[in-house]
This record gives structure tokens, sequence and C-alpha cells, in this order.
């Protein structure tokens, strides 16, 4: 496996020395490679660019006094051995003012799940029990609730930036019937809306980011055609087709060597498919070297096409990064507050068994959750 | 319930622990303090810890100073707890402060105040506290009994009297430890 590794890694650093080559080139001429991105049909997520995509830009100064805000959450997923169909979501809210009137705020707030609602939703028009996937929307929701309510509790600034942990793109809705879909969706883009009009930028930050968005950019930008269509390629019957000599490397990888310390990305525009739902909303992204890493950030399109919203971002994810030794410290403090482990876990359904026993029920759990819990010798 | 300067979060017959309200902020060490539900328990303040709130999360160096640090790391002021452990001197019944440990600890969450002069002047009236911290395993007790004979004797209004009456209980108490009690009382002059 190591051997392996080892000859991946002479292959990788040749990959990168072409794509950074590459990059360079299609900067000169970037309009045209712009142009052709939006007119091709690949089978790949691409990056839209609208300025040279190999510039880099400085760290802006940080504003002495600023608020950072986020929330995460946690969940006890139903568990069908136990004695009761019900779960649990913990949500926590942060808010982290620096400068002249510092101080903090972490809080964490758990919500009990047991009604039919809760329990069950439409999918399809059918009804089925909410499910893990259900269940970790519903709270991705939550935790955007939670952190407008920071938001409308808070004596904010114009230096306010509310950041989440990963991708601002509910992709995962793509597979989703509409009445489902439309029952995250609406509301998600309904505290957008809030946000854009108390001008409070929201991003998305993604600590070591597997994405290939750029690369296929160039990937595009090497194909020979006119306009790509990859589902009528030409050139399957080759050895190795026009765009593979960049292929399996990462967007991370190319803007390590573009990128230094403090120095942001041009803003790209992501194509997911589910986007065409977002409207004005349109997520876009950067990537940024935080020092000890490429972070890749998301952003909608009314804090990408402002230029104080966009260096208010770029600076203060800088900030939050290098005061959290790397990965910035208002989400590590969300998780931290938010978590559940999984003793809470047991001691959550011990709970319940108890308020359940108090109140002359039988209790019974199944044979398979006891014999977990009393394994014997 | 105003002014308080620590709630008890951990009770026990021999001593209590209590938590700051503010981090950093304690009564000092070797003060006189008592808590107030239930029957009042009278002790002396022995140690005072700061550290985490939470098991498995340790502070760390950020080499700036605690100004900078309030500016631009002010998460850890609510990530740290400061806590006092109380030595129990004896307890309020009916009125009258009793040199013996309370039938029941103090109730956990109860406020602990800091002992007003007329209550440490009660609780030094008597040599019994010299005689708990003697007697307590676990405590610094030479250090202890310094501190607390110093601070009743500001109470007292610096009463040459209670000092001489104080030193001499120790000569008996420690007279198997002449060294101990030659530096004891070196220090206290």
């Amino acid at each position: 496996m190591i051997r392996e590794r080892k000859d991946f890694a002479g292959e990788l650093s040749d990959k990168i020395a072409l794509a950074k080559e590459e990059l360079r080139l299609r900067s000169e001429n970037w309009e045209e490679l712009s142009r052709k991105v939006e007119e091709s049909r690949t089978s790949w997520l691409v990056a839209g660019i609208s300025s040279p995509p190999d510039t880099a830009h400085p760290l802006p100064e940080r504003p002495r006094s600023y608020t950072a805000l986020s929330s995460d959450g946690s969940q006890i997923f139903p568990d069908r051995h136990e004695v009761l169909p019900c779960y649990l979501i913990n949500i926590s809210s942060i808010a982290l003012t620096y400068g002249d009137n510092a101080g903090a705020k972490l809080e964490s707030d758990p919500s009990l799940f047991y009604r039919d609602e809760d329990r069950f939703t439409t999918w399809g028009g059918k009804r089925i029990p909410a499910d893990s996937e259900v269940i970790s929307l519903r709270r991705t929701l939550m935790e955007f609730e939670r952190i407008l309510e920071l938001v409308k509790g808070n004596e904010t600034d114009g230096n306010t930036i509310a950041l989440s942990d990963g991708t601002l793109i509910l992709w995962r809705l793509e597979a989703a019937p509409p009445d489902f879909r439309n029952g995250i969706m609406v509301p998600f883009l309904r505290i957008m809306d809030e946000f854009k009009n108390l001008r409070i930028p929201v991003a998305g930050y993604i600590s070591y980011p597997g994405s290939t968005d750029v690369i296929n950019t160039l990937r595009v930008g090497l194909c020979p055609e006119k306009v790509s269509y990859c589902n009528r390629c030409p050139y399957t019957e080759l050895p190795e087709l026009p765009c593979s000599p960049i292929e399996g490397l990462t967007d991370r990888f190319l803007f390590s060597t573009v990128l230094d310390t403090g120095e942001a990305s041009p803003v790209f525009k992501s194509s997911s498919k589910i986007l065409d739902m977002y409207g004005v909303h349109h997520i876009y992204f950067f990537y940024v070297n935080i020092g000890e890493e490429i972070a890749r950030v998301e952003i909608p399109e009314w804090v990408a096409g402002d230029e104080r919203l966009l260096s208010l971002v770029h600076t203060l994810v800088f900030d939050q990064a290098k005061k959290g030794k790397g990965y910035p410290v208002v989400i590590a403090e969300a998780h931290e507050q938010a978590v559940v482990k999984a003793k809470d876990r047991d001691f959550f359904f011990s709970l319940v068994r108890e308020a359940m026993v108090r109140a002359d029920f039988a209790v019974t759990v199944s044979r398979k959750g006891l014999s977990k819990r009393i394994p014997g010798v | 319930m105003s002014g308080y300067i620590g709630e008890v979060v951990e009770s026990g017959t021999k001593g209590f622990i209590a938590r700051s309200p503010r981090v950093g902020e304690a009564p000092s060490f070797g003060s006189f303090v008592r808590t107030d539900a239930g029957s009042p328990v009278y002790g002396l303040v022995y140690e005072i810890i700061t550290g985490s709130r939470e098991p498995g999360r340790k502070p760390d160096a950020y080499d700036m100073s605690i100004e900078e640090l309030r500016r631009e790391q002010p998460q850890i002021f609510e990530l740290l707890k400061t806590e006092f452990h109380v030595l129990t001197l004896g307890y309020l019944e009916a009125g009258k402060i009793r040199f013996a440990l309370s039938p029941l600890p103090p109730p956990i969450h109860s406020f602990v105040y800091e002992c007003t002069d007329e209550e440490k002047e009660a609780l030094s009236s008597e040599d019994f506290f010299l005689r708990a911290i003697i007697s307590s395993p676990n405590v610094p007790a030479d250090d202890l009994i310094i501190s607390s004979l110093l601070g009743a004797q500001r109470a007292r209004k610096n009463d040459r009297d209670f000092m001489v009456r104080m030193g001499k209980s120790l000569s008996r108490y420690l007279k198997d430890d002449y060294e101990r009690l030659a530096s004891i009382l070196r220090r206290l002059l």
C-alpha cells in the first residue's frame, strides 16, 4: 500500500506541475475558457469563472472589532430497539465578539422529537419514517435558524459573519422528491433571504476539501473540442483521453501551488444541479490558504458580488482559522457545545425508560438491545 | 442572594467545593466563609484552583497577555472555571456557632459568602479553628494557620492579646514539634 502510495505521489507532482501550467495559460485567455465552460455539457461539476483563475487576492486588513457566529447540531437517532421511538437534536449557538467589546456566548439547546409529525415525513406522497438522512437535513435547517436568532439577539455591527461547518449546497436534496425537497429548501432559502436583508454574510467552511471543480474546468480547457459534450466524447478510442493528464487532482493541490498564506483565489461559480433552486443565493466559492491547509469557502451570490462583504469573509475566515490553530475557532466551539457522545445517548434512553416506568408502563426493549447491554460470558 | 462569592458544587461533611461566579476571582486563601442554605456551615478556604470546565479539554498556551486574550480569544474565559475548597469549622444552630462538623453537609447549589467581621470574631473567639486545621489531612496546615490568624486579627482591629492567646494555644498543640512551631511563629511576626 505504501509503495503504491509513493508511486502515486511521484505521479501527483507531475500532474500538479501540469495543472499549474494549464492554470497560468488559461488565465491569459480566461474569457474564452469561461465561454467554453458555460456551453459545455460535462459529466462532472465545473467551476464557472469570471476573472483570471490564477489571481491571488492578498489578505485584506482585519477590522479591529468583529463578531463571528456559528451553530452546530448533534443528534441521538431513533433506535427501534429502544423503548420509545423518539430522537433528540442538540443545537449549539456560539457568538464570539472580538476587539473593544469582546465577549463570548457559548450555549446549546436540546429538543426532543416524538410526535407523529416529527417521526414521519412525506416522501413523494408517501408517509415514511424520518431516517438519519431526513433528521440530518432538519438539523441543518435548525442550525441556520439558530444563527439567525443569534443575529437578532445580538448587537451586531457591520463586521459580523455567520460561519457554518461544511457546504451550503444542499446537494442531498437532488435525489429527493419535490414535496420533501421543498419542505427543506423553502425555509432554508427564507432564512438566506433574512441574512441577505440584514447584510450579514453567510459562509460555509470546508476543511481539507476534496472538490475538483476548478481542475474539471481546466480539463474542459484541455479538451480539443470547441465545446465539450462528454457523453458524445469522440476520443474514447484513444489510450488516454485528452482531458486525463490532470484527472485525479483536487483543487486543493492546485491552489497550494498558487496561493501564499492568507491569499485567496478568485470566486468561482458552482454548477451543482440543486443550485437551480437557489435564485439570488446561488452558491459561489473560493479557496484560501490558511497556512496549515487550503480551505474552501462557499458563499451566496449576494456576498460574492459585493466587494466589501467578500473581503470581510476572506479576512475573517482567515483570522478565525488562525485563532483556532488552522480551523475556525467559532466552528470548533459550535461543535464542542453541540456534540452528543455515546454515553449521553445511553443516559438519554435510560431517562426515557425511567420516565416510562414512573408512569406505570411496562417497559420492553428488544432482545438485541438487551443482549448488547448485558453481554454474558 | 446578591454578593455571594461562590456556589457549592461538591458537598461533604469535612468540607465542600464552591464555584466562583467569575473566572480568576475567589475569596483569598485562609479566609473565613459561610454557606446560606439550611443551617449555615462555616469554614476556611484552603485551596483555589482555576482550570478547564470540561474534562478532556486542557488550557493551551497562547503567547498573549491577559488583555490581548480577552480581546482576541474571548471564548476561553467561558471555558474556564475557578473553584475553591473549604474546610468545615462549624455550623450555626439556634443562632449559636457550634465548633463541630455539621450533622448534614451544605446543600449543593447553596451560595457561599465571605464572613462578616463579627462572624470572624465569633469563629476565632476560641482556638478550635487551629485545632481543626492541625488535625486535617490534605490541607496546607501551617500556611492556613498563618493566613487565618492574620485574617482574624484584622477583623479584631489588630488585637494583640488575641495573637498572644493563639500563640499559646499553638505552642500547646505543637509542643512535640518545636521546629514547626518556631517557623509558624516567626512567619506570623
